[in-house]
Formats: structure tokens, sequence, C-alpha cells
């Protein structure tokens, strides 16, 4: 296939100008272009998350008064956020600008189908995905350490949809769950101790609140066009989701005057969080929680507290913060 | 009586004998590709490939396991390239197939100082971990896939067994044992002569300079120009004038995260049979941040 049946242009011009007369820089942003030859798989690319960005919009939208959406939606959504929408090539052959970074020409445009090392970690090479190495936060995760990579656990309708338009990956099914390997009360839980806490703490402390190993990203202090800072933490309260569990939370960088370059106040800024439960990509099978009880039950490590929220939060924080019972000594 | 005596003289003989014997290696601290390539059916032989896993994918020495280097030295608190828990080592050793008896080639890349340092810093785990056949693979996946030898894309998937060696705690010290042993032992800066003179240091490192007494071993010593290592008897040349001819003086080797020393650890104790050397684990980030600990210049 030649360059020109994605790039148009003139392939039989002798000089720069000619041949790049109409040429398409991007050609996979148009669905239609790969749609040509994968036409299952971009129809329902178009309405993927991925594809839409509208997880982004979701999550920030609960702060903004109607009128507020309206022009969060002109100028910032369209011009910001949907900057980072991936096309098939993003993903698939160049990888998307991220602090500079892109390989896609010096790799020879070379197309990939499955490297999770490029088709993932372009996009979620600041979190996720170093966490999972241990590049980030220096405790890489037992899965990745096995040798199992992101479709190990993702499956390609994440990536690249189910046909479906959700509103946020919250409202998509058909997502990892640790239970679907590590079934509780198989006879992996060989010790009568893992047995017990698995469960004592069902339903009410989230795997990743024990299986979690160390420090991850958290973000701080974003503002449009300047974007946010970040530094390594651990941080465990109530589920934002499901008040009932207590687990990881990541904190996300909006702050009350984020938006403000826009002339967007945030008037219901207190209505959400600034922390939110993370699936945080660094399980160990022993942590310094399943080893030591105390670890939450009386030194309560790492747990939210008013002291250690961010300052100038919403007031939604302070219902995530737990503070972990001790456990009844029985005489 | 006379030959209960005689009984009990060879007993005591052959327990003289037995850590000797005991210490006794099968394969070369640092093995060749040549010699690899020809020992890849050998049962005994366990390949332990130390790279990403992605880039275990796309191609391997054949037979190769890959336990990826972060399985094997983790951040502790604010100190990186720190040794598992036993149990959680135990665990990597175990689901590797990595037995006692194993021949343990480590591989990986080779063309920095701390891609080839990931290797011999796996080394020394597996030796601390009680392991007595482990060899570095001179050169490493680098020079192997340059020869040409065949490489695999078919990941290998070890059987589990649990491994239940002895540990060698004595090979790594802390920070209390430097400070106890520095008017006895040799203390072997392992980094360039710019970071032991105090000129530079890593952004980690709290402040410049050295642990005070120690002399300069630098790590870039053990190679030669492509990133193989010397000969054996270069390698001595070059330590002799250093740390001495005395094979049973305690030497402690250190770096700035206990990763880059295990070179010299590896070589010294390894392929010179310097009987007592020791790795401190905190290295630089530790010492340098203790306002009591003696540093120089």
């Amino acid at each position: 296939m030649a360059c020109t049946f994605c790039h148009k242009g003139d392939a039989a011009a002798v000089d720069m100008k000619t041949a790049h007369n109409g040429i398409v820089k991007r050609p996979s942003d148009n669905l239609k272009i790969c749609g040509m030859c994968h036409k299952p798989i971009a129809e329902n690319y178009g309405k993927s998350l991925h594809y839409t960005s509208a997880g982004q919009r979701h999550g920030v939208g609960g702060r903004f008064s109607e009128a507020e959406v309206k022009t969060f939606d002109e100028k910032v959504f369209e011009t910001a956020c949907r900057s980072c929408h991936a096309s098939c090539g993003d993903c698939h052959v160049k990888a998307p600008a991220v602090g500079g970074l892109s390989i896609g020409l010096i790799e020879g445009h070379k197309y990939v189908k499955r490297n999770e090392g490029k088709t993932c970690a372009f996009c979620h090479g600041g979190r996720v995905y170093p966490e999972f190495t241990g590049e980030y936060g220096g405790s890489v995760d037992v899965h990745y350490q096995k040798g199992m990579m992101c479709m190990e656990c993702h499956k390609k309708a994440e990536f690249h949809g189910d046909g479906n338009a959700y509103r946020s990956k919250q409202e998509v099914g058909d997502r990892p769950k640790c239970q679907n390997c590590h079934k509780f009360g198989s006879q992996k839980e060989y010790k009568m101790t893992t047995r017990i806490a698995h469960e004592k703490h069902q339903g009410k402390v989230s795997c990743y609140g024990c299986h979690s190993s160390g420090e991850y990203r958290q973000c701080y202090d974003c503002h449009l066009g300047t974007g946010s800072t970040s530094k390594p933490g651990f941080i465990l309260g109530k589920n934002p989701r499901n008040m009932k569990e207590v687990t990881t939370l990541r904190l996300i960088p909006t702050v009350r005057d984020t938006f403000a370059k826009a002339g967007i106040k945030m008037e219901n800024f207190d209505q959400l969080p600034n922390y939110w439960n993370a699936p945080v990509h660094n399980i160990k099978k022993r942590t310094d929680r399943t080893r030591n009880c105390d670890a939450c039950h009386v030194e309560k490590k790492n747990f939210l507290t008013k002291e250690t929220l961010i300052p100038n939060g919403s007031k939604a924080n302070e219902g995530l913060i737990h503070s972990p019972k001790a456990i009844p000594i029985q005489r | 009586m006379r030959g209960l005596k005689f009984v009990v003289a060879v007993w005591m003989i052959m327990m003289l004998l037995l850590p000797a014997a005991a210490a006794a290696r099968d394969i070369a601290p640092f093995e060749s590709t040549g010699w690899l390539e020809k020992s890849l059916k050998s049962p005994k032989v366990v390949i332990v490939d130390v790279r990403k896993p992605e880039e275990y994918a796309a191609g391997h020495i054949p037979g190769a396991v890959n336990v990826f280097y972060g399985s094997w030295a983790i951040k502790r608190g604010d100190l990186l390239n720190e040794l598992p828990a036993d149990d959680d080592l135990r665990d990597v050793i175990s689901a590797a197939g990595i037995q006692p008896q194993s021949w343990v080639i480590v591989a990986g890349k080779n063309q920095t100082m701390p891609e080839r340092t990931d290797v011999t810093r796996v080394a020394f785990t597996l030796r601390y971990a009680g392991l007595q056949n482990v060899a570095v693979l001179d050169g490493g996946y680098d020079k192997w896939v340059a020869e040409k030898k065949a490489v695999s894309t078919v990941a290998v998937k070890p059987k589990a067994k649990p491994y239940k060696g002895k540990f060698n705690k004595q090979f790594i010290v802390n920070k209390d044992y430097v400070m106890g042993a520095l008017d006895k032992a040799l203390i072997a800066d392992v980094r360039a002569p710019e970071f032991y003179k105090g000129e530079k240091k890593l952004d980690f490192v709290p402040k410049m300079g050295r642990i005070k007494g120690a002399v300069n071993l630098p790590p870039g010593l053990l190679y030669n120009p492509d990133g193989t290592y010397k000969n054996k008897a270069d390698i001595e040349a070059a330590a002799k004038p250093i740390v001495g001819a005395d094979l049973s003086r305690e030497i402690v080797v250190y770096c700035d995260t206990g990763k880059v020393c295990t070179n010299w650890w590896f070589a010294l104790h390894e392929l010179l049979g310097y009987k007592n050397v020791k790795v401190y684990d905190g290295s630089s980030m530790e010492w340098m941040k203790d306002t009591v600990a003696p540093s120089a210049p």
C-alpha cells in the first residue's frame, strides 16, 4: 500500500512542495480512512471512550453549573480535552506527542497490532504503565513480574469500544476484576490467615487497599494551559463511588481555579471530591498491610486525615476520611 | 583406640575441607556466549533474562525464562535497589523454576553501566539467596544477537518449584555495620572518580562525597571497550593495587544505591577469590543522608 493511499499528496511530484500538495498529516483522525479496510472496528471505535474522550468531560462535568457546561464544551473540551483523543494511528502507528516524545517515524512508520509498550504506554505512560513496570514508585506489579501485559486483563472491547457510547469507563460492564482469576475460597488460599483476612475484609476493603504495594503518582494543581505537577504518594480512604469500601485513592489535579482562564468558576466544585478510587497497578502478594494488621488497625498508616487533605480542596473530601477500628482482642 | 583417633582425625579434616568443597563452582562466574550456546540443552542450566517482558517477547535466548529486574530489586522507603523480603525473594526464585543445584546464567542488556549492573545485581542476589552456581552472561543478550545466535519468541513458562536454599546473609551489611567497620574493613567506593572525589552526584543522593576512608574502585575498570569483561589477569591487575592482595581481608563495596557495586563484588568474591566481601546496600543514598555518618571530602 503506497503512502498516498492514506496521506494523499502527489507521489509522482519531483519537488517537496508539489508532493505535499493536499497532504493529510493524520489520516486516521478520519475513521473512514481506516474503516475502508477495518470497518467493524472503526465503527465501534467512533463511539469508544478512547475516541470520544467523554470520560474527561463527564469526570469534571459534575463541578459545573448548566451554563458552565456550555462554556466548558465550547472553550475547553473541544480545544483541550478532545485534542487528547486517540486516533487509530496514535496507538498503532505513531505515538502521540506526550511531553514532546514521539517515535513513530523513527520506528520507520511501523504498524503494530499489539505492543503494549507502544499501543498503551505512550498515553498511559504518566501513571498506570510506569507504576505497573515499577519505573514509577519502585515496586513492579506482580503480574508484570510474571510477564503479563495489559491485554492479559483488558479486552479488545475496552480499547475499540463495544458499539455503545458511554459517558465514562464506570459505565462499561466488561472491565477486569481481580476475582475473574483469583476466586475467594480457592485452593490457592492455602493459609488460614489468608482465608480469614479475605473473609473479614470482603466488601469492606478493595483488593487494592491491601495489595497495592507502594507509592503511585498523585497530580496537583492543574491549571488550563500550564498543566499540573506531580509527586508519589500512597493514600487510603473511602471509595467515593462506593462509600462502604476502603480503597486506594488518587488525587486528581482539578483545583478551584483550574478553568479560571476560560471564565469557569466551577459553581459546584464542592459536589465532587478531589480524590478518586484508583485501581493502582502495582499489586503484590505481600505488602506491609498484608503482613501486619497493625499497619492499618493501629498505625492507620497512609489513611487520609483532615490534616493531610489538600488545602482549599473540595468539601466532599472530608467524607472520604476513614479511621480503621482497633481489632478486638478475644480473651 | 588408635583406630578411633584416625577416624576422628579424618572426620575433622573432612569437616575443615567441607566449606571449600561447598564453595566450589561448576561454572565460571562470567560465562561466554559460546559456552552458553553449547550448554543450552543442559538440564541444569536456567537462563534468567532480566530485561522487560516486552523486550523478552520480541526475542530471547532459547529456553530463557523472563524475570524482570524489578522483581529482584525493590524500592524500600527512600532507598532504591533493595533486596525483596526473604519470602518474596523465595517466591521469585521458585516461580523461575530455580533449584539449589541449578546453574543460573543471568542475561540482560549490556550497552550501559546501569544495564550491565542490572545483571550483576541479580547474580549477586541469587548468590545471596544461596545459589552456588550463578554466572553473568559476558556481553549479555546484545552480544548473543550480534553473533547471530538463535533467538526465540516462544515464552518459556517455567514449572514453579519451592526454593529452599539457605541465604548467605553475610553478603549484605547495613549502615550500622559499616560505621563499626570503618577502622577495620577496607571500604571500596565503586563509582566513577568524579563521584568519589565529590565533584559530582546523582540527584537522589543527598550530598556529594564518599564514606570517610574509602578507596576508589571505579566500575569501568572491569570492562573491555566492547562491554565484555576483561580477563581474570587484567581484572586482578586492576584490583590488587586498590584493594590489596590479602584474600581474607574484609572488604565492603558500595556505590550510589547498591547496584553498580555488585559488579566488583562479583569480580572480587566470585572470580578473584576474596573471601570476605560485602555489599553495603544502603550505599551513598543512605550514608549521605545521615549527618553523623563520617564522609569526605
